[in-house]
């Protein structure tokens, strides 16, 4: 695999002055303050801590029940927040929730929206940096992963990946794994169905650059969004109080995470 | 024990000429619970490091609205030398170098991407034989960046001093207990600031002045091998620090 140089903080970069994130400029000069590598005029960080911002999706653990709202462990220096005002659901300590970053402030409050509660499953916590490499241009390794191990995986930006309890779920975490290891390398969504067929996995969609029919059905992520009504949409299926976790059960299968 | 003949012929009790530096070898990302972790051998000694955060500053009345707050503990293991080691927690030396320690990483460490929060860094000397604060502040450098906490510079750090007379680099246990002078040093490696110097014994302004050139040269050379251990665990197309 090709392996570029890594570079290490304080590091020359560039001989000319750049405006990119993770790097410092002096004298005119561009040096790095985190591991990374570059790549034409990028810096692609190889270690970073997380930084909550607005519209990132993230999974979470409910920490505490406040009157006004919850309290929810993303795995930063503090807690997010979902206020009772903006979600229809009600939570318990322990539950795992996956929502949407509403607003991010610069000294570390978090307000989460669109929550909605996870059934059982393992949780796994990844570095944030790997993250992008987890998803894919356009979800195409997280469908690769999905369709390998028969599981249903929600990935937060903050770096908590949660892995449903149907289909293989060692696979999956072994092939998170594989991964986080490899995230610094090219050519990693075929390195990954290659793995997961070596596996006992079953890699179905095709792993890059896939012609749009190839992907899954347009039908099941067209319209609205069920994450914004989660309500809604199990009553077609449910008319009375559905329980909750049959509700998430029953959305999980339809919900798109694409568009992160 | 009588002062032994510390330079001989041009060279000192190891075997070394004045400007050579021990053995050292760095291993970065060895620990799986911490975020950011080194291991430091660097002649007798052996120096792990450890980084949290940044997380929930506890207490919490400490916490900054506007910059993370840096802690260092630096703590020896009972076991890591002949002397009196009897109880590894915190004592009156140990409490000193953790300050030192985080004084030389406050100005490197950007902290105020982080308001509110805490970054931890704990350093257990296992064994010890001279020169253990900048074995320890290596390194926890190195941890740091394991962790990905940005820093603008890189810390490299090295003891010089003199014996018998002679200025050298990279003193050892002997060297140290019985030479004129030992002067530890942690210098960054782009801007050559000096981040910790301190002074043990008598030296002339000509003589730390010496001294000084020869810090900036060892840096250099422990700053490389530093480099090359947060390089390496990349090396084989493989990095897992996963927790399962």
């Amino acid at each position: 695999m090709n392996i570029e140089k890594i570079i290490v903080p304080g590091e020359l970069i560039w001989e000319q002055e750049m405006r990119v994130a993770n790097t410092v400029v002096a004298d005119g000069k561009t040096y790095a303050t985190v591991v990374g590598m570059v790549r034409d005029d990028r810096f692609i960080p190889l270690e970073l801590v997380y930084k909550a911002k607005a519209g990132d999706n993230v999974v979470g653990v409910v920490t505490d029940v406040r009157h006004a709202g919850y309290s929810v462990d993303l795995g930063l220096a503090q807690d997010g927040f979902i206020s009772s005002k903006f979600t229809r659901v009600s939570f318990k300590q322990g539950d795992l929730i996956f929502g949407r970053i509403k607003f991010a402030d610069e000294v570390g409050n978090v307000d989460i929206t669109d929550a909605k509660r996870l059934p059982t499953g393992k949780l796994v916590d990844v570095p944030a940096s790997k993250v992008p490499r987890i998803i894919g241009k356009r979800s195409s390794m997280l469908n690769v992963l999905r369709d390998g191990t028969g599981c249903s995986i929600f990935v937060g930006n903050n770096g908590y990946i949660w892995v449903g309890e149907k289909g293989n779920v060692q696979l999956s975490l072994k092939t998170i794994d594989f991964i986080v290891r490899k995230a610094h390398t090219q050519g990693l969504t075929d390195a990954v169905a290659k793995y997961l067929n070596e596996n006992g996995g079953n890699v179905t969609v095709p792993p890059r650059d896939a012609p749009e029919g190839a992907m899954p059905p347009k039908e099941e992520t067209a319209g609205e969004n069920p994450l914004m009504h989660p309500a809604a949409e199990t009553e077609k299926v449910q008319p009375e109080q559905p329980e909750v976790v049959e509700e998430t059960k029953k959305t999980e299968e339809k919900l798109d995470i694409e568009e992160m | 024990m009588e002062k032994p003949e510390l330079i001989k012929d041009g060279k000192r009790l190891d075997g070394r000429g004045p400007k050579d530096i021990r053995p050292l070898r760095i291993e970065a990302g060895i620990l799986k619970e911490a975020e950011g972790s080194a291991l430091v051998e660097w002649g007798g000694n052996k120096v792990l490091a450890g980084v949290y955060g940044p997380r929930e500053c506890i207490p919490r009345h400490l916490s900054d609205p506007y910059k993370a707050r840096l802690k260092v503990r630096y703590t020896m293991a009972p076991f890591c030398s002949p002397g009196e080691h009897s109880r590894s927690g915190p004592n009156r030396r140990s409490i000193e170098i953790s300050k030192v320690i985080r004084e030389a990483f406050e100005p490197v460490v950007m902290t105020h991407l982080f308001p509110r929060s805490q970054i931890e860094v704990y350093i257990e000397v296992l064994q010890a034989e001279g020169g253990t604060r900048v074995a320890a502040l290596t390194a926890a450098a190195v941890a740091l960046a394991d962790a990905g906490i940005p820093m603008k510079d890189m810390v490299s750090a090295i003891a010089v001093g003199k014996l018998d007379g002679q200025v050298v680099t990279d003193l050892g246990k002997d060297e140290d207990n019985y030479g004129e002078s030992d002067v530890p040093m942690a210098i960054t490696h782009r801007n050559k600031e000096i981040v910790l110097l301190q002074m043990d014994g008598l030296l002339t302004k000509e003589e730390l002045a010496q001294n000084l050139d020869d810090a900036i040269e060892g840096c250099g050379k422990v700053y490389e091998i530093q480099a090359a251990a947060l390089r390496k665990t990349y090396e084989n197309g493989e990095r897992g620090k996963l927790k399962l």
